[in-house]
Parts: C-alpha cells; sequence; structure tokens
C-alpha cells in the first residue's frame, strides 16, 4: 500500500510538469489577468498585464491605468465607458473594443474604457467618481438588470462584488474572494484547465435549473422597491447628469422604465432585426456585434446633442 | 456521480485510503465502508434512488432466506416469482410504463378508435436494469441450488449497490461477486497497478474517443438530410466507435476499481470490433449481459437443443428480448431483431461456434481473409447500430435509405482527420493487446521509464483531445 502511494505520488510529477508544458503550448486555458484593490476601494487589474485568450489568437492587454484596452493618445474631448465583461471584451482582439469603433465613427473625441468582469451598477457609478477626475464629457454606463440587482446587498449579499446597502444607506466595497488560491489555480494550467474541465456537475445542474425565464423575471419585478431605493441613493451621491446609461437588448422593462421614469438617460440597445450579436456558445458579443453598438450609440449620442457630429 | 468528473476524483482517493487504512483486515468495516460510500455514489444523482435499491435489496435478501428454509416445490417457485415480479416490475414501471402506454394508444388509433390514457412523468433511475439483473441472479441461482443464501444482509447490500459497477455494469452474477464480500479482501501491489492501469484506459476510451466519437455521430444522426451517403456512413462509423468506446470505457473503469478494492468483476467486452463472424461478435460484445441472457433465458426455453422452429424462436426471444432490455423504443427492438437474423444463418449452419479462438493468434497480423472477414462483421453492426442510435424506426431507415446512394462514393463533407488519427492509434492499441483482458494490460514487457511514458501520453492525450464531456449511454438503459 505504501510503495503503491509513493509511486503514485512519484508518477505525478513528471505528469503535472509535462501536462503544465502541453497546457502552455496548446493555451488551453485563457489566461487570467491578476487583480488588486485600488485606495479607493476598486477592484482593478495591476496595469500592464498581457495575456492569451484561448480560443483566440490574440493577446488581452491591461494598459497602465489598470483597465482592459488601450488609453487614448490624450484625455481632451474624453468619453468615458465603463461596464463589465462586455466592455471588457477579452474574447476579441483590441480592434473590436467599443473605444476604438466609437474613436473610428467619431474621430474628434477620445474614448477611455474602465471596465471589469463582475462589476455591479453601483459599482461602476464609484469607478466613474474616479474617471470623473478626468473631466469627461459624457461616461457611458452598459448595465443590465443583474447588475443593478446584483448592487443591493439585501437582495443577495456577493463578498466581493461592491454592493449598497439599504439598511445602512451605505457602499459596502467588495473584497478579493481568495485571492491567494486563485493566483495559484491561474498560475497552473494544467490544474485550472482539469479544475474547469471536470467542475462539479451536481452545483452545475441546480444552477441550470434556476435559468428558466419566469423566474428570474419575478426577480425584477418583486425587487423594484429595492432598486428604487438605489436609484434614489444613486441621484444623491453621484453626478448622473453627463451619465449615459446603456441597457442590453431584451432587458427587463420594469427595470428600464424604473431608471427612465427617475429622470436617468437612458438607452436600450436593439438586435431584434439582427441576431448575430455574440458567439455561438457565449452570449458576449463578436466583433460584429460591437460595431453594431457602436454604431447605435453614436446615433442616440447625435440624437441627444451629446456630442457634435 | 460520473466517473469522468471532479467529484470523483475526490471521492475514490477518500474512499480508497478509508477503506484500505482503516478497514484493512476488518471485512465488516470494509463491507460498510462499500456500502456508505456506494449509497453516496449513488445518492449523488437523486437521494429518491436509494430506496428503490434499498427495497431492492431487503426483497431479495428476505426471499433468499425464505428460499433456504422453505422445502415444498410450490411454495419455493412462489417465492421466486415474488422476486422476479417485484424486480421485473420495477423495471417495468420506471422503463416501460410509457411505453407501453403509448404502443397501445398507437395500435387503438390504427385501427380508428380512440383510447385516452395518460402517460406519468416518471424519472427513470440510473442503472435499474443493471442492478435488477444482478439482484435477480442472485434469487434464480439460490432457487436452482446453485448458490447458498447468504446470512450478512450487510454483504448483500454492499453486493447489490457495489458503486464501481452499480450504474451500468459489468451485471455480476452473485455466484462470482456475492462470496468476495464474505473473505477478506487484502491489497496487493500488482493487482492495484493492473487496475488503475485498466481505469487509465477506461478513461481514455470515454474522454478522448467516445466523447470525440460523439460530437461528430450527434452531428450526422441529427441533421442526415444534410449529408451525402459517404458522410451518414462516416457518422454510422462515428457511433459504432462511441458506444464501444463508451461503454467499454465504462466497463474497465468498473473493473479497474473493483481491482483496487481487491474484488475481481467478469470480463464485459473482449475486443468486439476484431470478431470474425456475428456470433463471435456476440461473445465479445457486453458478455455479462449476453451470458445473463443465455443462462436465464435461452437456456430455460430450451436454447439450442430442440428443433430448428424451437431455435428461431429461442434466438429470436433472446435477441429481441435483449434489445428490449435497452431501452422502451422500437429501434431497440428492431436493432435486436436485426441480430437475430444476422445469427440465425450461423446458427442453423451449425456454424456460430467456429472462430472461437483469438484471430490471428501469435501473428503481429491478420491475414487478408481474417481482415475481409473482420470488415464484413463490423459492416453488418454498423448497419444495425444505426437503428440503435437513431430517434425512431422510420428515421433509421430513411438514414440507411440516404447511405446507400451513389452519393455513397463522394468525399465526406465531414473529414475529421485529428479524430481519425486517434481512432488508428486506439485500435493499433487494441490490435496488439488483443491478448491481455484489456489493451493495455501486457505492457509490463516495458521498462518503468518507457512504460511511464505511455501513460503520460495517454494522459496527455486525454487532457489535449478531450471531446465534450458526456453522461455514459448505458447510464440510461
Amino acid at each position: 500500500m505504501k510503495k503503491f502511494i509513493i509511486n503514485i505520488a512519484i508518477f505525478l510529477v513528471p505528469l503535472l510538469v509535462v501536462g503544465e508544458l502541453v497546457a502552455r503550448y496548446n493555451h488551453v486555458m485563457s489566461e487570467i489577468p491578476r487583480r488588486f484593490i485600488d485606495s479607493h476601494g476598486i477592484q482593478k487589474y495591476i496595469p500592464n498585464q498581457k495575456g492569451y485568450w484561448q480560443g483566440g489568437e490574440h493577446y488581452w492587454e491591461i494598459n497602465s491605468m489598470g483597465w482592459p484596452g488601450e488609453l487614448p493618445k490624450d484625455f481632451n474631448n474624453l468619453n468615458v465607458i465603463i461596464g463589465d465583461s462586455f466592455i471588457e471584451n477579452f474574447m476579441n482582439p483590441i480592434e473590436c473594443h467599443q473605444s476604438n469603433y466609437l474613436k473610428k465613427l467619431m474621430p474628434k473625441y477620445n474614448f477611455m474604457e474602465a471596465s471589469r468582469s463582475g462589476v455591479t451598477f453601483i459599482e461602476s457609478l464609484e469607478i466613474s467618481k474616479q474617471t470623473d477626475t478626468l473631466s469627461p464629457i459624457k461616461t457611458i454606463i452598459f448595465t443590465g438588470p443583474n447588475d443593478i440587482i446584483e448592487s443591493i446587498e439585501e437582495i443577495k449579499k456577493i463578498n466581493d462584488a461592491t454592493q449598497y446597502s439599504i439598511n445602512q444607506n451605505t457602499i459596502i466595497k467588495g473584497k478579493m474572494k481568495s485571492p491567494g488560491l486563485k493566483k495559484a489555480l491561474y498560475s497552473m494550467k494544467a490544474i485550472y484547465y482539469l479544475y474547469n474541465r471536470f467542475r462539479f456537475s451536481i452545483p452545475k445542474i441546480k444552477k441550470n435549473s434556476k435559468n428558466n425565464s419566469k423566474p428570474s423575471q419575478n426577480k425584477y419585478k418583486k425587487n423594484l422597491s429595492k432598486v428604487k431605493l438605489l436609484l434614489d441613493y444613486v441621484k444623491l451621491n453621484y453626478d448622473i447628469e453627463n451619465k449615459l446609461f446603456v441597457f442590453s437588448p431584451k432587458t427587463n422593462q420594469d427595470i428600464y422604465m424604473l431608471f427612465k421614469d427617475n429622470a436617468f438617460n437612458v438607452m436600450l440597445l436593439d438586435n431584434s432585426k439582427d441576431d448575430k450579436w455574440s458567439f455561438d456558445h457565449d452570449p458576449h458579443w463578436t466583433c460584429y456585434g460591437h460595431e453594431q453598438v457602436a454604431k447605435q450609440l453614436k446615433t442616440k449620442l447625435l440624437e441627444d446633442s451629446m456630442i457634435i457630429n | 456521480m460520473l466517473f469522468n468528473s471532479l467529484e470523483f476524483f475526490i471521492f475514490l482517493p477518500i474512499v480508497f485510503t478509508l477503506y484500505w487504512l482503516i478497514g484493512n483486515k476488518r471485512i465488516q468495516q470494509q463491507n460498510l465502508l462499500i456500502t456508505v460510500s456506494s449509497y453516496l455514489f449513488y445518492g449523488w444523482w437523486d437521494w429518491r434512488f436509494l430506496f428503490l435499491i434499498l427495497f431492492s435489496s431487503i426483497v431479495d435478501y428476505t426471499i433468499g432466506q425464505k428460499l433456504k428454509i422453505t422445502k415444498h416445490p410450490a411454495r419455493r417457485k412462489l417465492l421466486l416469482w415474488v422476486s422476479i415480479c417485484v424486480n421485473i416490475g420495477f423495471l417495468g414501471f420506471f422503463k416501460y410504463f410509457n411505453f407501453f402506454v403509448d404502443s397501445l394508444i398507437d395500435s387503438f388509433t390504427f385501427f380508428g378508435s380512440e383510447l385516452k390514457i395518460n402517460t406519468l412523468n416518471i424519472i427513470l433511475p440510473v442503472g435499474i436494469s443493471f442492478y435488477t439483473f444482478q439482484t435477480l441472479s442472485y434469487t434464480i441461482d439460490v432457487y436452482n441450488k446453485k448458490l447458498e443464501p447468504t446470512k450478512n444482509f450487510l454483504a448483500f447490500m454492499a453486493f447489490v449497490s457495489f458503486f464501481p459497477q452499480l450504474v451500468a455494469g459489468p451485471i455480476e452474477r452473485a455466484t462470482n461477486l456475492l462470496p468476495q464480500f464474505h473473505k477478506q479482501r487484502e491489497f496487493v501491489y500488482s493487482k492495484s497497478v493492473d487496475g488503475l492501469r485498466q481505469v487509465l484506459w477506461g478513461l481514455f476510451k470515454k474522454v478522448v474517443i467516445a466523447d470525440n466519437c460523439a460530437t461528430y455521430a450527434n452531428m450526422i444522426f441529427n441533421n442526415p438530410e444534410d449529408y451525402s451517403g459517404s458522410t451518414l456512413l462516416l457518422g454510422a462509423f462515428f457511433f459504432a466507435f462511441q458506444i464501444y468506446g463508451d461503454f467499454s470505457g465504462y466497463s474497465d473503469i468498473a473493473i479497474g476499481i473493483s481491482r483496487l478494492f481487491g474484488f475481481n468483476l467478469k470480463r464485459n467486452f473482449a475486443f468486439p470490433y476484431f470478431s470474425r463472424d456475428i456470433a463471435e461478435f456476440w461473445r465479445r460484445w457486453h458478455i455479462s449481459l449476453s451470458t445473463w441472457f443465455r443462462d436465464y433465458l435461452y437456456i430455460p426455453l430450451g436454447g439450442s437443443k430442440g428443433g430448428t422452429k424451437m431455435k428461431i424462436r429461442n434466438t429470436f426471444i433472446i435477441f429481441v428480448v435483449s434489445g428490449f432490455w435497452h431501452g422502451a423504443n422500437w429501434t431497440f427492438i428492431v436493432w435486436g431483431a436485426l441480430n437475430a437474423l444476422y445469427f440465425l444463418p450461423l446458427l442453423l449452419l451449425n456454424k456460430n461456434r467456429v472462430n472461437t479462438n483469438l484471430v490471428a493468434e501469435g501473428k503481429y497480423f491478420p491475414s487478408l481473409k481474417e481482415i475481409f472477414q473482420m470488415m464484413t462483421t463490423f459492416f453488418i453492426t454498423l448497419i444495425a447500430w444505426v437503428f440503435f442510435r437513431a430517434d425512431n424506426v422510420t428515421n433509421a431507415f430513411m438514414y440507411l435509405n440516404d447511405m446507400f446512394t451513389l452519393s455513397l462514393f463522394s468525399k465526406p463533407e465531414i473529414l475529421p482527420f485529428t479524430i481519425l488519427g486517434l481512432l488508428s492509434f486506439f485500435m493499433a492499441i487494441e490490435w496488439f493487446g488483443r491478448s491481455g483482458e484489456f489493451a493495455i494490460q501486457k505492457i509490463d514487457f516495458m521498462n518503468k521509464p518507457i512504460r511511464w511514458s505511455f501513460y503520460i501520453l495517454l494522459i496527455i492525450l486525454m487532457f489535449s483531445f478531450t471531446g465534450e464531456q458526456q453522461e455514459f449511454i448505458y447510464f440510461q438503459f
């Protein structure tokens, strides 16, 4: 028995070494950028990182400010774009970022992205407090009903996300979840791959079973009063005058209308006549999808006279 | 819990370590640990299934005890029938109820009248066909006085629920497996290494061969109208390897894990795609089910001892029932009947036991005649697999109809060279390892660095060419 276990342990050493080499050579897993929490309590990426994205031939890049994508050449006539993984856009090459498409469509203006996957609506506004110091003309915040629901601690407490506490009427900053363990896991590509490939199946099934649309619609409806309190807090504590809130297509209408009724400047993206915005097995937008979004955004900005063509 | 899941990779080392460290030299503790871990393994799918397996264990254990003390033949027969009715009743209800109701409604509709019976929303308990047959073999063997009924309920529970083979076999005979629960299991290094090697080969078959072939088989079978005859043939070819890799892979993992725990299970597959005729194929494919039907159905029906009519009748019965065992669908029945048609000429001409030895025994390569025989046998099984895989009989006929057109000789629209390369590698290993219980069993002649490099190669191939994770096909049976 002892010999058996020792031999397995010895066998694992060359196996892990070869496995790691193969995993890295074949890019079986995407590289995950490392994060930190800045002095304002915002989770950002450690600046100047670069890594490959599985399934693509491109590399993602983190700029010197700790956000994905390139920084504009200068900060005059600046517009800021804030969002989650859709704007972070690791799955597409850098040319397909919103800032690049918008710059092409509106060359007089500069665009800067500040995005990170998993940001809540309230965290986007916290980020905007920082980017407001750059005096942007407009701040475009991409959001969705889930980002809004996840912003409220009383609906669902999420430790690693920044949330608004209705009871305490304050912002609770997110904490990093097991950063050491994540760093170790992401560094060992072979182990990370196996972890992803052979995930626990039961929680996955349970999670999937909740994914039907009816309960999630109810979730929004029954939490509207809490969302209203969140919006009241936002109006009091953030400058929403120069903000445009962009909602994803097919968004929950109750939430969208609540924003509209509360005098938020909103925009609803429309892909009803074009269903090719997303990847086949990933809801994120392709380069084509991003291009269409940028076109709709330009129209909205012109309509509202937020910019001059 | 799937064998190819993270939870099983955590579950197995824990149970293995506890089994040999804590339970070592204490037979009751070992059996208790096996029972508890098997119930956990099975309950991972749905805890409600546990009541079924527990009830089945209690019924068959009690009947076994009663059969021991009952001398009166009629009463003994009654007890046997109670066991058969309970076990087959469960199977019939969970697996076949809706099929019979639907078929009845269809029959009435065919004759112009309407029958209103509602089908039920029944969940099919995973592996019910396997453990039902296993417990039935216990009662029948006790009834036939081939086996002494066990007094040890814990050992019996462990026998019924033994997790490595619980959900997809091999279907063990009580005469082989149950006595092993009464004996002290000792850790044997060589046996455990052999077991681990078989697990590795089984995982390779499942993760690399079956799951990759499944991707293409599904693509082609889901839209057959989009493809040429040659691609449809390729679809059937991929399904043949999917089902072989899937099921024999599961059997290898089950047998290998059992060896890690000191048990010897019966062989379930013996390189069936190297068979020279269909009779040989059926001696090499799903051996535990074929022999079960042979011993508990074919022989009691008279086997091949009667006249020609009886031979034909019994052959059809065993193949059709075997097909029906796989699932409540006419496709499986047609698949069984088609195999009976393949088999009958050999039986009637008394040529069903011509090829009982290993193909090209002692040689590196087969003769041209053997190659032709193997290819012919493989091709006719391929045709039968179309029925097995299709959603219904009409689709299967349409698939075959579209396949046997002139486009059969055109270049296939789908030609995944990587998968075909992997299949060639796999079949080469199987060919050169065909004299062993499993393909890489006799790898011991290589020295350690080469042997370990080969294991690493297999793991890296699993790592690099892993297909989309799929449940084992036979779980649904």
